[in-house]
């Protein structure tokens, strides 16, 4: 089936007028003012660095595209496994030293190939609780776990942990350790039910639901489904009313549904799960779902959500008007000057087509920026066939303000997953982009862009938590970062985005803040005592632990001549 | 020299050589201190004496002018707080003895026994956070801690000394972990530089440190030796802030457009107060205060007791903390420098950062140097925090709030130069004579100190006798 021919194709030429009826948001130009903060240079670096990786694939690969992100080989750097699709997913083992340029080895997964055939996206998370990350794959057909080893091996767990991993086209996935389990409920979203009888059309299929069993090993062997599926591409467990219990998030794609809508899912322990309806304040909303990301934005303890799509972004806070314990939402992106609704970088009027977001502070300001990927499903006339990547930089004021064509992340590639994480441990966010039919971008944060070249932007915070089994990387605690008047908050989460994740240190970025004082909020709710911790550095925090413990990265072997003379070589301090 | 003949000179110097960029109202009667801003793009590489002098003089003019409301002066939409904070409300009144601002110039409080000097009790200050409690009207230490002000001279050289300590124990650190990372075992370093022992630390091979036996110093092992409990790491951190707290002028690199959004984050109407260069002049001017002296008294029975003074000192215990000499490599002082972080100019933050080469000052000529060619520093000090109190003697241990982290009780030992020109003393400047303070010391110090109890009176007078000629000598002090 071509991409001209495919029903996707009348759908979107709907959305694009009707997008272009709209009143108009901020215009492209007018959206185009100059951050007041720091640029992030963003430079380059896939080849070089090893990634020779492409997401490639008929109308089933149109969607997915994702990455994951996790340290296999214990040197606490991010490994990268990626989607193919028809080409094999592959592990790059992170060979990266504090501060310097970003390097990668492939690594032999030593699975049968036709596992890491026709993969679309995975996540990592430690699932048995082993202390190894393990992956969850997301697959068109059976879904696979793999069961991280020592030293970046893995193996095929899906018959150990009882897990049908079922037929169908998996593009959303979100865990969450509810309360008195002692493994992860998993989340697993899916998109068109292609054996259906009218398809693709109203044949979404049903999310599924997996809860460990009570045993003392991972038991899967119970699922439920999550009915009505909505052809969902992102997932996300979020704690949105504070009230310890997350809920399930999903934002579906209207292409293909039928009376669909987004979704929220009550996840109680020990109750089936139930969707929100409208009587309990959740409000219909149709959009091309994409991704989710979630982010406190105006530090008032409850998140706000970007939501991807084509044409406009959402941008969602709980509204004011609501009362206690009732999902409304209002959408503030355009106020926010997120909606990010067409390509910024050129005269193209065509709507943008959204995919991963996530929001995290590129430029290490304090304040959160939201990454968005960008591209065309295939080769759809009517929306933008350049459509670069989003970089909305977070301003003072509670706006974002475009810097995607500043930093270099404008490319005319289509983007789909992607990872924001420091691959490098300098304390500044890079960035890896699955691009469909394109190799895989990776982007090395080079300090914020001058006259002469680059300079360190501001201070940063990385932090990782453990706890005692079960869920010891305390996935759904709550990272509170206070640092003078100006509280940051991260939460531990798997899931959202587009098809991808990553786990290990959490980010912050601190501004000026020299010192900070964390405090979590772990995944049972129990608040700890606060941990004082220096700005720069990247921090451990074992729950009941009398003080933070301090983590440094590898060094380059000749990095002790710049060491001794510039002090923390591998710091955001030393950017240039 | 007076402050009179010190302006004039300042406004010789100033007339026109160094790159400046006018502000507004330059009329000769403009009722402003700032009428050009120093160029930071004119600052690069080694400064050559005669360019050096005219920044230090522009230094001096700002270190001593009274900011007026044309300069900016005042800050009522934002806090005293290191990190930029917005107030909702002006505050009544513009200034306030007690949460700020509370002076018109640096001068106001660090002039005694000369501009640069420390202050009486009654130019002391009110150390709080500034972020929930920033308006206070009491001095009950409860809202915030009272301090004394410390002098200035010497404090290039014990900038640079703490300059290089840190980036010697940052290279213990990364010896430790790239031993440990080499032999997977956990690799135990003592954290020892110029002689001070800052405890040790224990590289694990997975690059984790246990840090539970540093001692005196912060877990990054930045040596932060500014303000009387060593929680400042540069002359230009501490002129950063200084210049929002006591002034409300808000220096660009902390409170401009970069980390806060607004030129006039203090919202008084005055945009972008104090440019880069001019934080330089002022951090110029107070790294090349000459460093006090050890005087030599024109009676001989003071010289004589002076010497058996100094004798005592070593014997009973003193110099385990106010060592007499440290080490010091370079004259060099780096502006940027190299251990500060953001908001404050950083090494990455210009092009080209300049030297301020202290040896062009006539009075580094004058400093002793060891058989390796070193600086030895009189700065009867080591760079490091000890506690001061204990229950028995809890003078010093006077405060209730911790700051930034360090403990109530934790003081920077007090570098001692100078201490014959800068009475009262202790951390709230409230001790009156220097056997009153030495009396106090607890903690740490409690053993020296029941030594020097139980010296006879005339060796304590002899004590007394040496620390006296411990002076900041007017007649080398020039700009």
């Amino acid at each position: 089936m071509t991409a001209r021919s495919h029903p996707i194709l009348r759908l979107a030429r709907r959305a694009a007028i009707a997008a272009a009826f709209w009143p108009a948001p901020l215009s492209a130009d007018e959206a185009l003012r100059d951050p007041t903060g720091d640029v992030p240079v963003m430079e380059e670096q896939a080849r070089a660095a090893g990634l020779v990786h492409a997401y490639r694939g008929p109308w089933e690969f149109f969607v997915g595209g994702g990455a994951a992100a996790l340290d296999c080989d214990g040197d606490r750097l991010p490994d990268l496994f990626v989607a193919g699709g028809r080409e094999p997913a592959r592990l790059y083992r992170n060979r990266s030293t504090a501060g310097g340029a970003l390097r990668f080895d492939e690594t032999p997964l030593g699975l049968d190939p036709d596992d890491l055939d026709k993969v679309l996206g995975a996540y990592p998370l430690d699932i048995d609780d082993d202390g190894h990350q393990d992956l969850v794959v997301l697959r068109l057909g059976e879904n696979l776990i793999l069961k991280g080893r020592p030293d970046c091996a893995f193996e095929k767990a899906n018959r150990a942990f009882a897990f049908d991993g079922g037929r169908a086209w998996t593009t959303a996935f979100a865990a969450s350790w509810e309360e008195g389990r002692r493994f992860p409920t998993l989340a697993f979203g899916n998109y068109v039910d292609r054996n259906a009888p009218g398809s693709p059309w109203g044949t979404c299929h049903d999310n599924r639901l997996h809860r460990p069993g009570a045993g003392p090993r991972p038991d899967y062997a119970a699922a439920s489904a999550l009915r009505p599926g909505y052809c969902a591409l992102s997932m996300l467990f979020t704690d949105w009313n504070r009230s310890g219990t997350p809920a399930l998030r999903i934002t579906n794609d209207r292409h293909y549904y039928r009376g669909g809508q987004e979704q929220l899912w009550r996840v109680e322990p020990d109750r089936p799960p139930r969707a929100y309806r409208k009587s309990e304040g959740w409000q219909h909303l149709t959009i091309w779902g994409m991704g989710i990301a979630e982010g406190d934005l105006d530090g008032d303890g409850f998140p706000e959500y970007a939501l991807t799509s084509m044409g406009d972004t959402k941008l969602q806070k709980l509204s004011e008007e609501a009362d206690e314990d009732e999902p409304a939402y209002v959408d503030i992106a355009f106020e926010k000057g997120a909606t990010a609704h067409r390509p910024y970088a050129s005269d193209d009027l065509k709507p943008s087509t959204g995919w991963h977001s996530e929001f995290a502070d590129l430029n290490n300001d304090g304040l959160l920026d939201l990454f968005i990927a960008k591209g065309n499903v295939e080769r759809m006339p009517d929306f933008a066939a350049v459509d670069p990547d989003n970089l909305l930089l977070g301003q003072w004021d509670g706006t974002f303000v475009e810097a995607g064509h500043l930093a270099g992340i404008d490319r005319p590639t289509k983007g789909r997953g992607a990872v924001v994480t420091d691959f490098n441990a300098d304390g500044m966010l890079d960035l890896a982009v699955v691009n469909r039919e394109q190799n895989l971008s990776l982007f090395r944060n080079r300090g914020a862009r001058t006259a002469f070249g680059t300079r360190p932007m501001g201070n940063f915070l990385a932090v990782e938590l453990s706890q005692p089994a079960p869920n010891r990387h305390a996935v759904g605690a709550l990272i509170s970062v206070k640092a003078g008047n100006n509280t940051y908050s991260r939460t531990v989460q798997v899931g959202g985005g587009h098809a991808s994740g990553h786990a290990g240190f959490v980010h912050v970025g601190l501004g000026t803040a020299e010192r900070a004082q964390v405090r979590i909020k772990w995944p049972d709710g129990e608040w700890s005592a606060p941990y004082r911790v220096f700005a720069n550095n990247f921090v451990l925090i074992a729950r009941e632990a009398d003080a933070a413990r301090y983590w440094y990265p590898p060094e380059a072997p000749h990095a002790d001549t710049a060491r001794r003379k510039d002090g923390d070589s591998w710091k955001a301090g030393s950017a240039r | 020299m007076t402050r009179g003949g010190l302006t004039r000179l300042v406004f010789a110097a100033l007339a026109g050589l160094l790159a400046a960029r006018p502000a507004t109202g330059t009329e000769p009667w403009a009722e402003r201190v700032v009428t050009r801003h120093v160029e930071q793009a004119s600052l690069a590489g080694r400064l050559e004496r005669d360019a050096l002098a005219r920044l230090r003089a522009a230094g001096a003019h700002l270190f001593t002018g009274r900011f007026t409301a044309l300069d900016g002066v005042g800050r009522p939409l934002a806090t005293q707080a290191i990190i930029p904070t917005k107030r909702k409300r002006p505050p009544e009144t513009a200034f306030s003895r007690t949460s700020g601002m509370d002076s018109n110039a640096c001068s106001s409080c660090h002039n005694q026994p000369v501009t640069g000097g420390a202050g009486d009790f009654v130019a002391n200050v009110f150390v709080s956070e500034g972020f929930e409690s920033f308006d206070f009207d009491s001095t009950d230490p409860q809202f915030s801690n009272e301090r004394g002000t410390n002098h200035l001279f010497g404090a290039g050289l014990i900038e640079l000394l703490a300059r290089e300590i840190t980036a010697e124990l940052k290279a213990i650190r990364g010896d430790a972990l790239a031993e440990a990372r080499a032999t997977g075992a956990p690799a135990t370093r003592a954290l020892a530089a110029k002689g001070i022992d800052y405890g040790t630390i224990t590289a694990h091979p997975d690059g984790m440190l246990d840090l539970t036996g540093i001692e005196g110093v912060d877990a990054d092992l930045t040596v932060r030796p500014f303000s009387q409990k060593g929680v400042m790491t540069s002359l230009r951190q501490f002129t950063v802030n200084a210049l929002n707290h006591h002034h409300g002028m808000q220096p660009q690199e902390r409170f401009g457009t970069r980390w806060t959004g607004e030129r006039d984050h203090d919202g008084d109407g005055h945009d972008d107060e104090i440019s880069v260069g001019d934080v330089s002049a002022l951090v110029a001017w107070q790294a090349g205060l000459p460093a006090p002296v050890r005087a030599v008294p024109e009676e001989a029975a003071w010289r004589a007791a002076a010497a058996r003074g100094e004798t005592t000192f070593a014997a009973i215990g003193c110099e385990t903390c106010h060592k007499p000499f440290l080490p010091l490599a370079s004259l060099d002082f780096a502006d940027p420098g190299p251990d500060d972080m953001a908001g404050t100019l950083r090494t990455g933050d210009v092009e080209k950062g300049a030297i301020y080469d202290l040896a062009l000052l006539e009075w580094t000529k004058r400093l002793p140097r060891n058989d390796k060619g070193e600086i030895m520093v009189p700065l009867f000090g080591d760079l490091k925090r000890h506690r001061i109190a204990d229950r028995q003697v809890a003078v010093l241990g006077n405060e209730l709030l911790a700051q930034r982290f360090v403990e109530r009780n934790v003081f920077m030992t007090a570098e001692l130069w100078g201490v014959g020109s800068t009475d009262p003393y202790g951390h709230r400047n409230d001790l009156p004579s220097l056997d009153v303070v030495i009396r106090a010391h607890g903690g740490d110090a409690r053993a020296a100190r029941d030594n020097y109890l139980a010296l006879g009176e005339t060796e304590r007078s002899a004590l007394i006798a040496f620390l006296k000629t411990l002076v900041i000598e007017p007649a080398r002090v020039t700009p």
